[in-house]
């Protein structure tokens, strides 16, 4: 295959997010199989670093202007709110001040097709005029489930900025479909790639009697359940331990309530960290009892390394990669009373585990990053075979 | 020990576990009930002889558990009946709950269960059910919103929409005493059980909390009994089921509420056969027919149907009379697949769906609100010039020679209108170099026998969108998809200053077309002034006009206002309009806008009002102010407390604000005088003058019709017709209908004829959207119709009251009442009009076009003419306008 140009579109490219993971490993793929690959991001993070390598060239349009929500001139003149008016002329001013800059940095591409990967939806205005470009091929990416993007403007941008796109990507069939209701004809599904990949014994796993979790410690991701159901089985659990991975505002109410069940020897803020490939396999099994996710990172990560898991049913995505009674359990959301329970099923059946185990790691294997590397490409033939019907 | 005390005490509930094959599920199924927060229960697992692991599961669950037992049926009995009667038999509980082996209860389902049914006192309490593919809970809204206690379900019959036995609590005693069990046998067995325990319980209680988590498997290979709608034995059971609660129905004295629980069955039971039509083979859908038609005809008729949704009441009515062929054409018609036969027709505008079978009433049960009309896209293409593409287009069982279809592109902010023409190979192609900025959105105009159905173009019916911008000098073109998925071509402008210019006008346009809802609430300022305003002096020689409420400059208001600047008193004078910018007259007459702050300053100051609708509302008149109503037609058609329709109170209200306003009303006959008297209720005073504005048809002044044949580019030669026909507001489709005339009669006329149109302001703003043929006028925004008439040589118009002015020219009239006897029902006429009528009454184009073509056939019409204009125009003398000046504005 003949070098490619893939750029990817990211609100802030040294944020920690699951989505600029999923990015930095595609593109780490990308560089290996020798194309070339820029990151054009909006904003960026002050001195932080990133997940991308110090080879890629990253574009940032705005070090330090963070555009706001559009807003209306005219009421706001008449109502004498004179400094808004001032922020909204700024940021029109900007747009097109920075739309033009980007125009010029596709330019330097001359008429060599490019893949654009926008992973958020938020840094399509700054690239709507590319939408006509022919050399230039748009793909745009929502990682997360329709449900958790209603909840923000993100949804409405998504109806705005990708009917037009050459490929919308959603994570799950689900989520594809809703969008095919509501009319999209570009409509695809690009599972996100686990960053790595490794077989261990199921027996080694289980005797490690650890539970393991992780995610930022927020209100959404509901650890607070996992705590509470694991307190309530941890006398029939003896010598099993909780671990989580993690960092966030809800860290102080999270110790708070570990030392209000007395599980202080037994549950573990682990704090965020390096390495969560190690802290997956000197686990057993893993549990995600979030409220909203997409297709979560940190279920793909511990089915690849043969972690079983149960998972609350948050998303349509979670059941496109546990399969029930088969490689894990699914709970109802906010459901600690079947959490316990699944939990101590686990743990308590060594032979349900290893079963468990060696069908979590086999799943995982559509979640490779060569499995989806090579989607990827499959998509770029696709799409570069096209010519707009001029 | 602990096993004698059990035995000896009765637990306050049973729970009865039903298991079959699921090895699976049934721990989490007992380990729900193991951990309920209540304490008080028995527990009997009946294991349906399960071929899997479940009864071992079940065996092992239960050791050192007292309060659970298991028991082993020793055949399978194939439904769910049997093992929960044998369950029941082996409990005591006072209270008894169901629980399926593949579901579960939530943690304190039977704390809360047996706590509302104590609470309460009803002989069953039920609980919200939670679906686990989407989590929602069953019938949420319609039953489980909020807490229900101690109802009748006669008080209450949407309950019967939740047929499932699981999700409820029942006194033992209330089983006992009417014996009742689940019908052993048959499945389906909920719909029996429970719709026998609603019409024999007293009371009922519904709990809005979470009881019950309902497994849903999708895509699970091996379906549950109830799930296998394929096999015929499916559909049968579920009508065995629904005749034992007919059959109990009818023995529990609850006959009257059969209604009810048919609805039930035809929303949610049938509907889930009928959505799968498509999939059965022959043998299904013969067997499929046979019984569902003796079902229906059992137990209802076919008015239960009326009140169901469309697609729903015109399938089961298709079930219901048999006709097998036309069901299966209307089951390929709503999936888009063709007919054998083209079925769907029209009455006017109202569509239906022919059956085979005629019967009855039938078109009451076959109505549709319209035809299915599918298209596609393809072949796109976009340059400067001309936008292109190839299209497919689907009438759905209509012949395709009786519809007729074309493309418009309307830009949205501005209203302009392009319209496509067929390329030679077939191609829609639009020529684009007049494009003004907006988006121009793309519409399919389907015309179908008079009825116009209009369909918006989306993203979905393309094929290939191509992102194509273009650019010129001032402009780009581009392809665009709107937020709602609609196609549009974007024009915007390039330059700066152009942009800013656009965003201006934009903003001015779309303030325009939603001027009408804004304008409602005046500011405070104007609110102050609304009271100050009134207290002014009354002006004695000013003198306000308007005609048609502000459209134009028109009517006898004209010509009194030219009479009196003719006769050079001393007076100022005022014009209200919609538009005052628009319009132009002569003299010194200040022009305000209608309804505006300065229009109610002139309305409270001037001492004359002259006006020939209603201005009354506008400004409360005062005792010296003097309102002048020309009134704007010999009426024909009834009105006022003359119409068929008896006016509503707040019609007649408004009506008497106008009325008693009135100082003089102007009429221009006897027969008018008299009807406007008695419609109106009106007892001021009539001035008998004839119509100010008639007094140019008497005088007929050669410099006016030169004018107005120079304004339409018409030389001296050319024989001009005039169609005005009146707005039929009770059909949509009659701008199709005019449409389609005026073309036959492009089509049909002389060579040296053209043909005038005055339409209502609606179809005018509709058809000025579309190209006319070269010989064909809208002058329909022509302000003076008076003038039009000055220069036409023959009339064609139907019940407007255009033909009393037009009979003093004494030139033709053609009267083309195609629709009469619709009119005088709907509308009701003063006077015989078959007897009276000035000409011709034509009820086809046919007739129309005879009449057109042959002057001599009219001449014989030029008696009744002479009738007509003796009966209704003997006042006209042309002085008029002299005579009203003198007698208001003179005294």
């Amino acid at each position: 295959m003949p070098s490619k140009n893939v750029v990817f579109l990211i609100n802030e490219f040294n944020n920690h997010g699951g989505a600029q993971r999923v990015a930095s490993i595609l593109t780490e793929e990308f560089m290996a199989d020798g194309h070339h690959v820029a990151v054009l991001s909006i904003n960026e993070q002050k001195n932080v670093p990133s997940y991308f390598s110090e080879d890629v060239p990253v574009k940032v349009l705005h070090r330090k202007y963070r555009a706001p929500q559009p807003i209306e001139i005219s009421s706001n003149l008449k109502d004498f709110k004179f400094l808004k008016v001032q922020k909204e002329l700024k940021r029109r001013y900007l747009l097109k001040k920075k739309r033009d800059e980007v125009e010029a940095f596709f330019k330097a591409y001359g008429n060599e097709e490019v893949y654009v990967i926008a992973i958020q939806v938020y840094a399509m205005q700054w690239i709507r005029p590319l939408l006509y470009k022919p050399n230039i091929k748009i793909i745009g990416q929502s990682h997360e489930s329709v449900a958790a993007a209603k909840g923000s403007k993100r949804y409405k941008r998504i109806l705005i900025h990708y009917r037009q796109v050459s490929k919308f990507l959603l994570l799950t069939q689900k989520d594809a479909e809703h969008f095919q209701e509501m009319g999209f004809t570009n409509t695809g599904v690009m599972y996100n790639p686990a960053p790595f990949r490794k077989l261990n014994l199921p027996e080694n796993l289980y005797k490690n009697k650890k539970i393991v979790s992780s995610g930022r410690l927020v209100e959404d991701k509901g650890f607070d359940l996992l705590i509470e159901a694991f307190a309530k089985v941890a006398d029939e659990l003896p010598g099993w331990t909780v671990h989580i991975y993690g960092d966030g505002p809800a860290e102080k109410p999270l110790k708070n309530l570990i030392r209000i069940l007395g599980m202080e020897q037994r549950i573990f803020l682990e704090g965020q960290t390096e390495d969560i490939q190690a802290a997956l396999e000197a686990g057993s099994f893993f549990v995600l009892s979030s409220k909203a996710e997409g297709l979560p990172m940190s279920l793909i990560e511990a089915q690849s390394c043969g972690l079983p898991c149960i998972s609350s049913d948050c998303a349509p995505g979670i059941r496109e990669i546990l399969e029930e009674y088969h490689n894990g359990f699914i709970t109802p959301v906010g459901d600690t009373a079947i959490l316990s329970r699944h939990i101590k099923r686990l743990a308590q059946n060594p032979d349900l585990f290893y079963t468990f185990s060696n069908n979590a790691y086999s799943s995982s294997a559509k979640f490779d990053r060569k499995v989806i590397k090579n989607k990827w490409y499959e998509l770029f033939e696709e799409l570069g075979g096209e010519r707009d019907g001029r | 020990m602990a096993a004698e005390i059990q035995t000896n005490r009765r637990a306050k509930l049973s729970v009865v576990v039903i298991a079959f094959n699921n090895e699976l599920y049934i721990e989490e199924a007992l380990e729900s009930l193991h951990e309920q927060t209540f304490d008080d229960f028995e527990v009997v697992v009946v294991n349906d002889y399960s071929s899997d692991r479940t009864g071992e599961l079940i065996d092992r669950f239960i050791i050192d558990k007292p309060k659970f037992k298991a028991v082993h049926l020793p055949e399978n009995s194939g439904g769910c009946s049997t093992p929960r009667n044998t369950g029941v038999a082996h409990t005591t509980g006072e209270f008894i709950m169901f629980l399926d082996g593949d579901d579960w209860y939530t943690i304190d389902a039977c704390e809360k269960m047996v706590e509302a049914i104590e609470r309460t006192g009803s002989d069953f309490v039920a609980g919200q059910v939670i679906r686990t593919n989407n989590y929602e809970i069953w019938y949420r809204n319609q039953i489980y919103s909020k807490e229900r206690i101690n109802f009748n379900i006669r008080e209450f019959t949407y309950m019967l929409f939740d047929s499932l036995s699981v999700n409820k609590i029942y006194k033992r005693a209330f089983l006992d005493q009417h014996g009742l069990r689940f019908p052993e046998g048959i499945h389906y067995e909920d719909v029996v059980f429970t719709g026998n325990a609603y019409f024999l319980a007293e009371s009922i209680s519904v709990i809005p909390e979470p009881v019950y988590y309902w497994r849903v498997v999708e895509n699970a290979e091996a379906k549950s009994i109830t799930n296998r709608r394929h096999e015929f034995e499916n559909f049968e059971n579920r009508i065995i089921a629904h005749r034992y609660f007919d059959q109990s129905l009818r023995a529990n004295g609850a006959v009257l509420y059969q209604k009810e629980k048919n609805n039930k069955f035809l929303r949610h039971d049938l509907k889930l056969y009928t959505n799968d039509y498509l999939q059965y083979d022959d043998d299904y859908k013969t067997r499929f027919h046979h019984l569902i038609y003796e079902y229906l005809h059992e137990v209802m008729d076919e008015y239960s149907f009326i009140g169901l949704a469309e697609r729903d009441r015109i399938l089961y009515y298709l079930l219901y009379i048999g006709d097998i062929e036309a069901l299966e054409d209307y089951i390929n018609y709503i999936n888009g697949l063709p007919t054998k036969k083209n079925r769907v027709y029209n009455i006017g505008s109202q569509y239906y769906f022919e059956p085979s079978i005629s019967a009855k009433n039938q078109e009451k049960f076959l109505r549709m609100e319209k035809p299915e009309i599918d298209f596609a896209i393809t072949d796109m293409g976009l340059t400067l010039d001309s936008f292109k593409f190839q299209s497919e287009i689907q009438v759905n069982s209509i012949a395709e020679e009786e519809f007729d279809s074309y493309w418009v592109l309307r830009n949205r902010q501005t209203g302009e209108i392009l319209t496509a023409v067929a390329s030679s190979e077939g191609k829609a192609v639009f020529e684009l170099q007049n494009m003004v900025s907006g988006n121009y959105y793309l519409s399919l105009y389907v015309k179908h026998k008079g009825n116009l159905h209009r369909l918006l173009a989306k993203n979905s019916n393309i094929s290939k969108l191509p992102n194509i911008e273009l650019k010129d000098h001032h402009l780009s073109k581009s392809i665009f998809i709107n937020e709602k998925n609609s196609f549009a071509i974007r024009v915007s402008p390039l330059k700066m200053i152009d942009q800013l210019r656009w965003k201006v006008e934009r903003r001015r346009l779309a303030k325009k077309q939603q001027r009408t809802p804004a304008a409602a609430q005046p500011s405070s300022t104007r609110k102050a002034l609304e009271r100050f305003i009134p207290k002014l002096p009354i002006k004695s020689n000013w003198v306000l006009f308007e005609s048609h409420m502000g459209k134009q400059y028109s009517d006898s208001p004209k010509y009194i206002y030219e009479q009196l600047l003719k006769s050079g008193l001393n007076f100022k004078f005022i014009w209200s309009f919609q538009q005052p910018d628009q319009v132009g007259l002569p003299g010194s007459a200040i022009k305000v806008e209608r309804n505006s702050l300065r229009h109610f300053y002139y309305l409270n100051r001037a001492k004359y009002w002259v006006d020939n609708q209603g201005i009354a509302h506008l400004a409360k008149k005062k005792e010296d102010q003097v309102y002048v109503q020309t009134w704007h037609g010999t009426p024909l058609k009834k009105m006022g407390y003359d119409q068929k329709k008896m006016p509503t109170k707040s019609e007649l209200a408004k009506l008497k604000i106008q009325t008693e306003a009135w100082d003089y009303l102007i009429s221009p006959n006897r027969y008018t005088t008299e009807i406007l008297r008695r419609g109106f209720r009106y007892g001021g005073e009539i001035l008998e003058t004839g119509y100010p504005r008639n007094d140019l048809l008497v005088h007929q002044p050669e410099s006016v019709k030169q004018n107005t044949r120079q304004y339409f580019g018409l030389s001296n030669e050319k024989h001009v017709i005039l169609y005005a026909p009146t707005f039929r507001d009770w059909d949509p489709n009659s701008f199709q209908k005019v449409l389609d005339d005026v073309q036959r009669m492009s089509k049909e006329i002389n060579r040296n004829s053209v043909i005038l149109m005055r339409l209502h302001y609606l179809l005018s703003e509709k058809i000025s959207q579309l190209e006319l043929p070269a010989n064909i006028i809208n002058a329909s925004t022509y302000q003076d119709i008076q003038e039009l008439y000055l220069l036409s040589d023959l009339l064609i118009t139907d019940y407007s009251s255009v033909m009393f002015d037009y009979a003093l020219l004494k030139r033709p009239i053609v009267l083309y009442c195609y629709d009469l006897d619709e009119y005088i029902t709907r509308r009701g006429m003063y006077f015989n009009f078959t007897e009276l009528a000035p000409g011709p009454l034509c009820q086809t184009m046919d007739e129309v076009m005879y009449y057109i073509n042959q002057p001599d056939a009219l001449r014989k019409f030029e008696g009744d003419l002479e009738k007509f204009g003796a009966r209704f125009n003997s006042l006209e003398d042309g002085q008029a306008s002299m005579k009203v000046v003198e007698q208001i504005f003179k005294s």
